[in-house]
C-alpha cells in the first residue's frame, strides 16, 4: 500500500512537486510562535484558503493528516496500491442507507480530496443559492451566486479548467482558461445519446491540463485519475494552491493529525493540538480554521468539547454534524457492439445537466441531477459488477471480458438537508486515542423520487447512444453539510464568512459549509467559497474587524 | 468584475527556448538562401520557386498525412490515398524545381493537377469526418477532427505546380496577370495557414508565448504580397517579411519537438506523443509558401517597370 | 458452466513491463505482487484453506495451471489491517468480521453436510455460498454479523479485488493496465493504440 512514513515538509523546505527529489524552500513557524491562522485541512476548502490569507500576507499553519505526496515518484499505476491515499482510519456509516466512506469519497494527503478526485469543475445553478426563495424548496444559502460568480472566475482560472467553448447551461461566462479535451468513447456514447433524444450535453469541464503549464504536464489520458495523477496533469490543490501557498510563506505540515482545538478562558481559540512524528504538540494560533471536509470537521468540533462548550465548539444549537448530505448515484450500464475500451482518459468526459436545469418533467421531486459518463478501471468494475449484480463464479469471469464494451452513466443527484443525517462521535478510539466519527445517512422520499427519475431519463440517453443490456447499480458521491452557513445564528453553525458565531476566531472553510448540496460537483464551490472567504477576512483585517 | 491576477510559472525558460530556435532556424534559413542558386530569368526561377514550394509542402502533406491516418488507423481504404498523393506531388514538384524548364511538361502538369484535385477530395472526406461526430460543427470537433489544411495544403501544391508550368507559356496572360494572382494565391496560402495554426495553438491556449509567432509574422506577410500584388511600393516590405515567414517554417518543428519534449515521458514517450503532441511536419509549410512567394516577388517587381 | 472464453488470448499485459506504459513505481509494485506472495500470517491455517476454497468458486480458475493466489493477500490486508476507512453500523471491524465470518461458514457447512468446505462438492459449495450470499443460514455462529453483508462486502469484493488486481486478470479482460508516462493517443470508439489488447473475437451476447 503506498505510504509515506516520516513527514517531508519539515526543516524549512516542502517537496517540489514539479520536480523529481527537489525541493522548495518552506518558511516554519515555531510551535509557540501565535501564527495568524491555523488550518486543519490541506483540500479544496484549506488549501485553497491557505493560499489566499498567505498571498495576502498572513502567516499561515496548515495541517494535514495525510502526507505529502510527490506524484510524479509516488504515484504508481494500480488501483490497490494507491488505496494509500485514502482515508483508512476506522469510521462507521449507518442509517437505513449507509454511506460507502474511504475512497468513495474521503481522501488523506496534502491536496486532500483533489488528489483523488475526477476533476470536475462545474458552477452551481445560480437559482440554488436561493433555492428556497426561487424554486420553493430547500434552504436559502446566506450569499447569492452574484457574490460568488467572481470567486468561481477566480478558482477556475487558478486551476486553468479545460473546457467548452460554449458551455450551454448557466449565466454566460467568460471563456474557459483552456482547450477542451478530446472526449473519450463513453462520452461519446452519452452524446450520441442526449443529441438523439434531443437533450443538450457537453464535455465536461475538467480540471486538468490540455496543455502544458509551467513544468506541469497535459494529460496523457491514461485514466488512472481517480488514484492519484503521476503525469501532474491534473491541477489538484497539491500543485496548484499549495505551491502558492508556500512562497507566499505559509508552512504546511504533513503526517499531522489535528485532535482538539485548544480554547481559552475567554471563549476564543487559542491554536491547536496536533499528532506529529510521534507526540502530541500544540500549535499557538491568532484564528483556527476547520477545513478537514464534512467528517472530520464536525467531528473536530465535537470533539474539542470542553467545560465552557460542553456539546463541542460552535454547537449551541447543536446543529455540528447535522443535515450531511451526500449526492445520489444510481447508475445505468449497458453493452455496445462497437469497443469502448472505458479505462482510457479521465472517468468522466461528458455530461447533461438537463435535469439541473431544466424542471419542466418533474411532477414529484424537487431538485436537480447531472449525468456523466463514466470510466472505471479493472478492480473498480469487477467489485461494481459482482456487488450490485451479485455476480460471481464463472459467470464473473465470463461478464469481464466485456469490459471493453461497456458503457455507463452516472448521476450527481441532489439530497435534501435533514436533520437526523449526521455526523456524531462514538466512544470508541482511533489510533491516536480520539472518538471515532459516526456518519448516518437514509434518503428522503423525495431524494427516492429524484433517484427514480434519473433511471428513467439515463436509461433514454444510454439506449439511444447505443447500448444494450441495460442494467442499474447504485453508489454514492461527496460529502457536504455539517457546518452549514447562515444568517441565522440560531439555525447555523457559522456565518456567511464561515465564521462561527459564538468563537469569532473560529472559522470553518470545505464542504461542510453547504446548506444544501445541489446537483453538481462540489469542488468548484468549496474552492470559490475558499477564494471569497480569504478575500473577506483580508477586507475584515484592514477594518479591524477580526 | 475581473479574478485577480494570479501568480503562473515563470516564461523565462521559454522564452529562452524561443530565441535559441529562432536564432538557429534564421541560420539555417540563410544557409538555405546561400545554397539556393536558380538559373535562367525571372520566370524559370519564378518556376523553381513554385516548384520548390511544391515540393516542401508536399513533404509536410506525406509526412503529417501518414501520421495522422495512422493514428486513424488506415481504416477507410481511402486514407492510402492522402499520403500516396503527397509523395506523387512531391516527386512531380521536385522534378519542376531541378528542371523549371520542363515545368510546361504535361507530366508533372497531369500529375500536379491531380495531386490538387486529390486535396479537394480529401477536403470533402475530412469535411464528413467532422459532421458525423456529435456536436457536428462545433469546436470540439474542429480541434480533434480531421483538419483541413493538410488536404488544402496539397490543393495548393497542385496549383503551385500548374503555375509554375504556366510560368514558362508565352501567353500574354503570363506577363500581365499572372504574378498577381500568384501573389494573391500566396497571400490566400498564408492566411490559411494562420488560421489553422492559430485555431491549433489556441486549442494550446497559447500557453508558450512564441506560439504567437503563426499569427503575427505570416498574416503581416500575407497582407504585404497581396499589397505587392496591387502596388511595387510593398515589395520592399514583402520580401524580409517571407523570409521571416520562411525562417518561422524552419523553426516550428524545432519548437515542436521541444513541445513534445515537455509532454509527459518527453521523447521517450514518442508513440504516444508523435501523435498527440504539436505536429513536427506541420510548420514547414510556411517555408514552402514564403519560398515560392520569394520566387514571385520579382515578377512583380518585373510587371511594375 | 461453459468454459471461460477471452478475446484477447493474444494479449498478455506484461508485455508492457520495459514499455513507456510502465515506470519504476509500478513495476516495483506489480513485481512484489507476483514475487512476493506472503505467508499465512493472521488467519488459522483451517481458516487459511476455507478461505481459498471459497475463493475458488467466487472467482474459478480451471484453466491456469498458476491460479492467481488470492488467499495470501486478504491474510496480508488482515495482518496489517489495511481496513478500508469506515465498517457498516451492523458489521464488526474488519479483522473481526472476517474471522466471525469464515468461523460461520465452516459451522454452516458442517451442520448442513457433516463435512468441511472443502470436502464439498462444487456445486453443493457454491449452493452454500449462495444461501450465505442470501441471508439463508442458521449456524448460531453468525451471530450479529449479516450473512449477505458479510459475503458481500467482505468476502466477494475482497476475493474480486485481488483476483482483478493481478496482472493476468488485466490480460484476460482486455485492460490496458498501467499507464504512466505513456498514456493513450485514440480514445474514440473502435480505437485502438497498438500497445492495448486486440480484441480476437467478441461474443456480444450474454454468456
Amino acid at each position: 500500500m503506498l505510504e509515506v512514513a516520516e513527514p517531508r515538509a519539515i526543516n524549512g523546505r516542502a517537496p517540489d512537486v514539479f520536480r523529481e527529489g527537489k525541493w522548495v524552500p518552506m518558511r516554519c513557524y515555531d510551535d509557540s510562535e501565535e501564527v495568524d491562522f491555523a488550518i486543519v485541512g490541506t483540500g479544496a476548502g484549506g488549501g485553497t484558503l491557505a493560499c489566499k490569507l498567505a498571498e495576502a500576507g498572513f502567516s499561515v499553519v496548515t495541517f494535514d493528516a495525510g502526507p505529502f505526496w510527490r506524484p510524479l515518484e509516488d504515484f504508481a499505476s494500480d488501483e490497490n496500491w494507491q488505496g494509500g491515499l485514502f482515508w483508512t482510519d476506522e469510521r462507521i456509516t449507518g442509517g437505513a442507507d449507509p454511506v460507502e466512506l474511504g475512497s468513495n469519497n474521503s481522501g488523506r494527503g496534502v491536496g486532500g480530496s483533489t488528489v483523488h478526485y475526477t476533476m470536475i469543475a462545474l458552477r452551481w445553478r445560480p437559482e440554488w443559492f436561493k433555492c428556497r426563495t426561487k424554486l420553493g424548496y430547500g434552504r436559502d444559502w446566506p450569499i447569492s451566486f452574484d457574490e460568488l460568480e467572481p470567486y468561481y472566475e477566480e478558482a477556475e482560472e487558478a486551476l486553468q479548467i479545460s473546457g467548452p467553448i460554449r458551455y450551454p447551461w448557466g449565466r454566460r461566462r467568460k471563456r474557459y482558461p483552456r482547450r477542451s479535451h478530446p472526449v473519450n468513447a463513453p462520452g461519446l456514447v452519452l452524446a450520441r445519446g442526449c443529441e438523439t433524444i434531443g437533450i443538450n450535453w457537453s464535455p465536461v469541464p475538467l480540471a486538468t491540463l490540455s496543455s502544458p503549464r509551467g513544468m506541469a504536464h497535459p494529460c496523457v489520458y491514461r485514466g488512472f485519475c481517480a488514484y492519484g495523477c503521476s503525469t501532474n496533469a491534473k491541477q489538484s490543490v497539491l500543485v496548484t494552491f499549495i505551491p502558492r501557498a508556500l512562497r507566499a510563506g505559509a508552512e504546511v505540515r504533513d503526517l499531522a493529525m489535528v485532535g482538539r482545538i485548544d480554547m481559552g478562558k475567554d471563549g476564543k481559540a487559542t491554536g491547536l493540538t496536533y499528532h506529529r512524528r510521534g507526540e502530541w504538540r500544540h500549535q499557538k494560533a491568532k484564528h483556527v480554521v476547520v477545513a478537514g471536509y464534512a467528517i472530520e470537521t464536525p467531528r473536530l468540533l465535537l470533539n474539542s468539547k470542553c467545560s465552557q462548550f460542553p456539546d463541542g465548539l460552535c454547537n449551541e444549537n447543536g446543529l455540528v454534524g447535522t443535515h450531511i448530505m451526500i449526492h445520489s448515484g444510481p447508475g445505468v450500464w449497458g453493452v455496445l457492439d462497437e469497443e469502448i475500451r472505458q479505462y482510457k482518459a479521465p472517468p468522466c468526459m461528458a455530461v447533461t445537466e438537463h435535469w439541473n436545469y431544466d424542471d419542466s418533467d418533474k411532477k414529484d421531486f424537487h431538485g436537480g441531477y447531472a449525468f456523466m459518463s463514466q470510466g472505471p478501471l479493472a478492480v473498480g468494475w469487477a467489485q461494481c459488477v459482482a456487488i450490485n449484480r451479485g455476480m460471481w463464479g464463472m459467470k464473473l469471469r465470463q461478464e469481464m471480458t466485456r469490459y471493453n464494451h461497456v458503457a455507463g452513466l452516472r448521476i450527481v443527484g441532489e439530497t435534501e438537508p435533514q436533520r437526523h443525517n449526521r455526523i456524531e462521535v462514538a466512544d470508541e478510539k482511533d489510533q491516536y486515542g480520539l472518538p471515532i466519527p459516526r456518519m448516518t445517512f437514509s434518503y428522503s422520499e423525495n431524494d427516492r423520487r429524484l433517484m427514480k427519475h434519473s433511471i428513467g431519463s439515463m436509461k433514454s440517453v444510454l439506449e439511444a447512444g447505443g447500448a444494450k443490456d441495460l442494467w442499474i447499480d447504485d453508489d454514492t458521491s461527496h460529502l457536504m453539510g455539517g457546518c452549514r452557513m447562515g444568517d441565522d445564528p440560531n439555525d447555523s453553525v457559522v456565518d456567511k464568512d464561515g465564521r462561527s458565531w459564538s468563537i469569532p476566531n473560529l472559522w470553518v472553510c470545505d464542504g461542510s459549509l453547504f446548506p444544501t448540496s445541489g446537483g453538481v460537483n462540489p469542488s468548484l464551490t468549496i474552492q470559490a467559497l475558499a477564494c471569497r472567504i480569504g478575500d473577506r477576512i483580508t477586507h475584515m483585517s484592514k477594518r479591524g474587524e477580526l | 468584475m475581473l479574478a485577480p491576477r494570479q501568480p503562473e510559472p515563470s516564461q523565462r525558460p521559454l522564452i529562452a527556448v524561443a530565441a535559441a530556435t529562432l536564432a538557429t532556424a534564421a541560420g539555417v534559413g540563410w544557409l538555405l538562401q546561400r545554397a539556393w542558386k536558380p538559373k535562367g530569368d525571372t520566370n524559370h526561377r519564378a518556376a523553381e520557386a513554385l516548384g520548390a514550394g511544391a515540393a516542401i509542402l508536399c513533404v509536410s502533406v506525406a509526412l503529417d498525412s501518414a501520421i495522422e491516418h495512422y493514428r486513424g488507423g488506415f481504416k477507410d481504404r481511402a486514407m492510402f490515398v492522402g499520403p500516396t498523393m503527397a509523395l506523387l506531388g512531391l516527386g512531380a514538384a521536385t522534378y519542376i524545381a531541378f528542371r523549371p524548364e520542363r515545368a510546361n511538361d504535361r507530366a508533372p502538369k497531369i500529375a500536379l493537377l491531380t495531386v490538387g484535385a486529390t486535396g479537394l477530395i480529401g477536403l470533402g472526406f475530412h469535411a464528413y469526418n467532422i459532421l458525423k461526430r456529435p456536436g457536428e460543427l462545433d469546436a470540439l470537433n474542429l480541434f480533434y477532427g480531421a483538419p483541413a489544411g493538410a488536404p488544402a495544403a496539397l490543393t495548393l501544391a497542385g496549383l503551385y505546380g500548374v503555375i509554375a508550368g504556366e510560368m514558362l507559356s508565352s501567353r500574354a496572360y503570363v506577363r500581365t496577370r499572372l504574378p498577381k494572382h500568384a501573389a494573391g494565391l500566396i497571400a490566400f496560402s498564408l492566411l490559411g495557414t494562420v488560421a489553422e495554426a492559430g485555431f491549433l495553438h489556441f486549442r494550446g491556449a497559447f500557453q508558450d508565448p512564441a506560439m504567437y509567432a503563426p499569427v503575427t509574422i505570416p498574416p503581416l506577410a500575407a497582407v504585404a504580397v497581396g499589397g505587392a500584388a496591387l502596388t511595387a511600393r510593398a515589395i520592399p516590405i514583402a520580401e524580409p517579411l517571407l523570409k521571416a515567414t520562411a525562417v518561422l517554417g524552419i523553426a516550428g518543428p524545432i519548437f515542436h519537438a521541444y513541445g513534445i519534449h515537455r509532454n509527459m515521458g518527453g521523447w521517450r514517450n514518442w508513440s504516444q506523443m508523435i501523435l498527440q503532441g504539436p505536429p513536427l511536419p506541420a510548420p514547414p509549410a510556411f517555408l514552402g509558401i514564403a519560398a515560392a512567394g520569394l520566387g514571385i516577388l520579382p515578377l512583380l517587381n518585373q510587371e511594375a517597370k | 458452466m461453459s468454459d471461460f472464453h477471452s478475446p484477447y488470448l493474444t494479449y498478455d499485459v506484461l508485455d508492457k513491463w520495459d514499455s513507456p506504459s510502465w515506470n519504476e513505481q509500478t513495476r516495483g509494485v506489480v513485481r512484489q505482487r507476483l514475487e512476493q506472495v506472503p505467508p499465512r500470517r493472521f488467519l488459522s491455517a483451517d481458516q487459511w484453506s476455507l478461505l481459498e476454497a471459497i475463493a475458488s468458486r467466487l472467482v474459478p480458475q480451471p484453466d491456469r495451471e498458476e491460479p492467481v493466489p488470492i488467499a495470501p493477500w486478504i491474510d496480508d490486508m488482515l495482518h496489517h489491517n489495511h481496513t478500508p476507512g469506515y465498517r457498516y453500523a451492523d458489521m464488526p471491524p474488519m479483522r473481526e468480521a472476517w474471522r466471525q465470518g469464515l468461523n460461520a461458514i465452516a459451522a454452516e457447512t458442517r451442520n448442513r453436510h457433516g463435512k468441511a468446505f472443502e470436502e464439498l462438492s462444487p456445486d453443493d459449495q457454491d449452493e452454500l455460498l449462495s444461501d450465505v450470499q442470501n441471508n439463508r443460514v442458521e449456524s448460531r455462529y453468525w451471530g450479529d454479523l449479516p450473512a449477505g453483508g458479510f459475503f458481500l462486502h467482505h468476502l466477494l469484493k475482497q476475493v474480486v479485488g485481488v483476483y482483478y488486481s493481478h496482472p493476468d486478470a488485466w490480460s484476460e479482460i482486455g485492460y490496458g493496465g498501467p499507464a504512466s508516462p505513456r498514456g493513450y493517443a485514440r480514445l474514440g470508439p473502435d480505437e485502438r493504440d497498438p500497445w492495448e489488447a486486440e480484441e480476437l473475437h467478441f461474443e456480444a451476447a450474454d454468456a
